[in-house]
């Protein structure tokens, strides 16, 4: 019988000698409530002098990129929430006895396992981690990280206010985004060794998921020390190369291109790859393009960007091989560059 | 330590953004980095966020028991028995760590909050971008021009260049200055911010007001309040800028991006 999902916010068992061992470990967590008030007092005490000696560009970049972390920070938490729960309070077979026996439809119904869980595109690379590790096979895995955040209800519903049925846009990239996903996914399971396009670490963590004892909010304390070390170093490097990318790269370059039927395609997929923007909220982002670039390119960066930009490459490095991540790149981009070339071609 | 720090870096980074976002949520400054829809979902985010990390600490590390079997997996990196070229490699990723978490600490907490500065303007290209969202401009007959934001007057005045248009009005602006493109010195760009996610999406918007010499009286990144009417360039004749009757410095404002 499993316990409700609620059962994670349902508070530790604190009983010391319980033979379930979930016992608290005083100094850590007085590290740790030092260490918070230690960063508050840096918060208090630092200079608001500091700024004026800055220079403009280094002031930006570091605006730019703090603003990438604090607006992904919230949704990379919910994801790694959502992971722990799954892994620990989800039955170990229920996915893949629910799920459809034909491959095919295994990756069209795990394409749209978005719906029910709403993350973007930076809190649903520990959610792929997890469902790995519960039995998905990696390119299951795979279709879920590229469908997710494009068929899911925010992004549709964000992208039909910015774009309503204007030129096929949103139907484009909910279809778009579906058939490249299950693409990607059939190509990777064709892969005779599927866990070679893993990364070691995590291949361990696969196999000694299973051996992992304890309580389960010890091990989902564990797990979030774990994800948070995959998951952080990534998104704060990411941020900071897409917002050193903003200072330095010329937009006027990209917008030059906007009017060439092909070339428009190719340079909103760089600029979808450049600002690493969450599928949440790009069809705002993008909305303001609408009127110097044409709607392939537009289709083409909400379908190429939530797949892939430099922050994502950064967190699913932690997860996929160097190799593999190009194979993917390939692929997506490909695929992502023949839709929005058909749409500018029927537009 | 390679080890405390492999297995702390998460925690440490979470606490690094956790107390950034609740300071910055505290003290009235999320709106330089994020839109305010998601001010509520960040605050509470960052909260169970914070104390999913302190439960980590308190419940995660153990000196014995069931589960020491995976510390020897993920510890072999330092294991007395690993090759020196490995053990310099986790001491070197150690290392990179701290100074990760540093640049974090440094860039999140002590570089004071602040908003994009013309720089940002300049390289986005303001012209194009103002142009660009045109289309969204709102009309002006039937509504009341008095609760127009800066944005609102910005692409108006792009989408129609017409004097007779703008009759009557006299609006008064909050913006900072930037200068037009071409950098004459008898013009700049009363400008904002407009963001739609965060900071990173911030497209600079402006109206040109005409102001000759006007660095003589102002430098980039000053906050200005102007009212004027719209009409037509002085200097070359054609356009609409702003000819301000009132100029004055003000504070940048708490909330410095539109939306």
């Amino acid at each position: 019988m499993p316990p409700s999902p609620l059962a994670p916010l349902r508070p530790a068992p604190l009983a010391p000698g319980r033979r379930t061992g979930g016992r608290i470990a005083p100094l850590p967590l007085a590290l740790g409530v030092a260490g918070i008030l230690g960063l508050l007092a840096v918060r208090w005490l630092a200079p608001p002098e500091l700024s004026a000696g800055l220079d403009d560009g280094v002031q930006d970049f570091i605006t730019l990129s703090a603003s990438v972390v604090i607006e992904s920070l919230p949704f990379v938490f919910l994801g790694i929430l959502l992971s722990i729960a799954v892994q620990l309070w989800l039955p170990a077979d229920l996915l893949t006895r629910r799920l459809p026996r034909s491959p095919l439809l295994r990756r069209a119904v795990v394409s749209l396992l978005g719906v029910l869980l709403p993350v973007c595109e930076c809190g649903n690379v520990p959610l792929a981690r997890g469902l790995v590790l519960r039995g998905l096979t990696v390119g299951e895995a795979m279709t879920f990280l590229l469908a997710a955040p494009i068929l899911n209800p925010v992004t549709i519903i964000t992208t039909y206010q910015a774009f309503g049925w204007d030129d096929g846009i949103l139907v484009s990239r909910i279809l778009g985004g579906f058939v490249i996903a299950n693409l990607v996914g059939w190509v990777f399971s064709r892969h005779p060794r599927p866990m070679s396009l893993l990364t070691p670490a995590f291949q361990a963590a696969c196999a000694h998921d299973h051996a992992a004892a304890g309580s389960k909010p010890r091990r989902a304390a564990r797990m979030f020390a774990d994800e948070t070390s995959a998951m952080l170093p990534a998104l704060f490097v990411g941020s900071a190369v897409a917002g050193l990318i903003q200072v330095v790269v010329s937009r006027e370059l990209l917008v030059a291109l906007g009017q060439n039927p092909v070339l428009s395609v190719f340079a909103l997929m760089l600029l979808a790859f450049v600002v690493a923007i969450c599928s949440n909220v790009d069809a705002f982002f993008v909305l303001s393009f609408g009127s110097t670039f044409m709607p392939g390119a537009i289709v083409a960066f909400l379908v190429f960007g939530p797949m892939i930009d430099v922050k994502m490459l950064a967190l699913m490095r932690t997860t996929f091989t160097a190799r593999t991540l190009v194979q993917l790149t390939a692929i997506v981009a490909l695929a992502a560059a023949a839709l929005g070339l058909g749409v500018n071609l029927l537009a | 330590m390679p080890r405390l720090v492999a297995r702390w870096k998460g925690v440490a980074l979470t606490l690094v953004g956790v107390v950034a976002t609740v300071w910055l949520a505290l003290g009235g400054g999320l709106g330089l980095y994020i839109h305010p829809r998601y001010f509520g979902f960040t605050a509470v985010m960052a909260v169970l966020g914070g104390a999913a990390a302190i439960a980590a600490l308190a419940l995660a590390p153990r000196a014995g028991g069931a589960d020491d079997a995976d510390e020897v997996d993920a510890d072999h990196e330092t294991a007395p028995g690993t090759p020196p070229h490995r053990r310099r490699l986790a001491q070197l990723a150690a290392w990179g760590t701290v100074l990760l978490v540093s640049t974090a600490v440094v860039t999140l907490l002590v570089v004071p909050p602040a908003a994009l500065t013309s720089r940002t303007a300049v390289q986005r290209d303001i012209d194009r971008t103002t142009a660009d969202l045109a289309g969204e401009a709102p009309s002006l007959r039937g509504a009341d021009p008095a609760t127009f934001t800066l944005k609102d007057w910005a692409l108006l005045v792009r989408q129609n260049d017409d004097p007779a248009a703008f009759a009557g009005q006299r609006p008064e602006l909050v913006g900072f200055v930037t200068p037009a493109p071409g950098d004459p010195d008898d013009a700049f760009y009363l400008a904002r911010f407009t963001i739609t996610c965060c900071a990173v999406d911030a497209q600079p918007i402006g109206v040109p007001v005409h102001l000759p010499d006007w660095r003589e009286r102002f430098a980039v990144d000053d906050w200005v309040r102007v009212s004027g009417a719209f009409g037509p360039d002085p200097t070359s004749g054609s356009g609409l800028v702003l000819l301000p009757e009132e100029l004055e410095p003000v504070e940048q404002p708490e909330q410095p991006y539109v939306y």
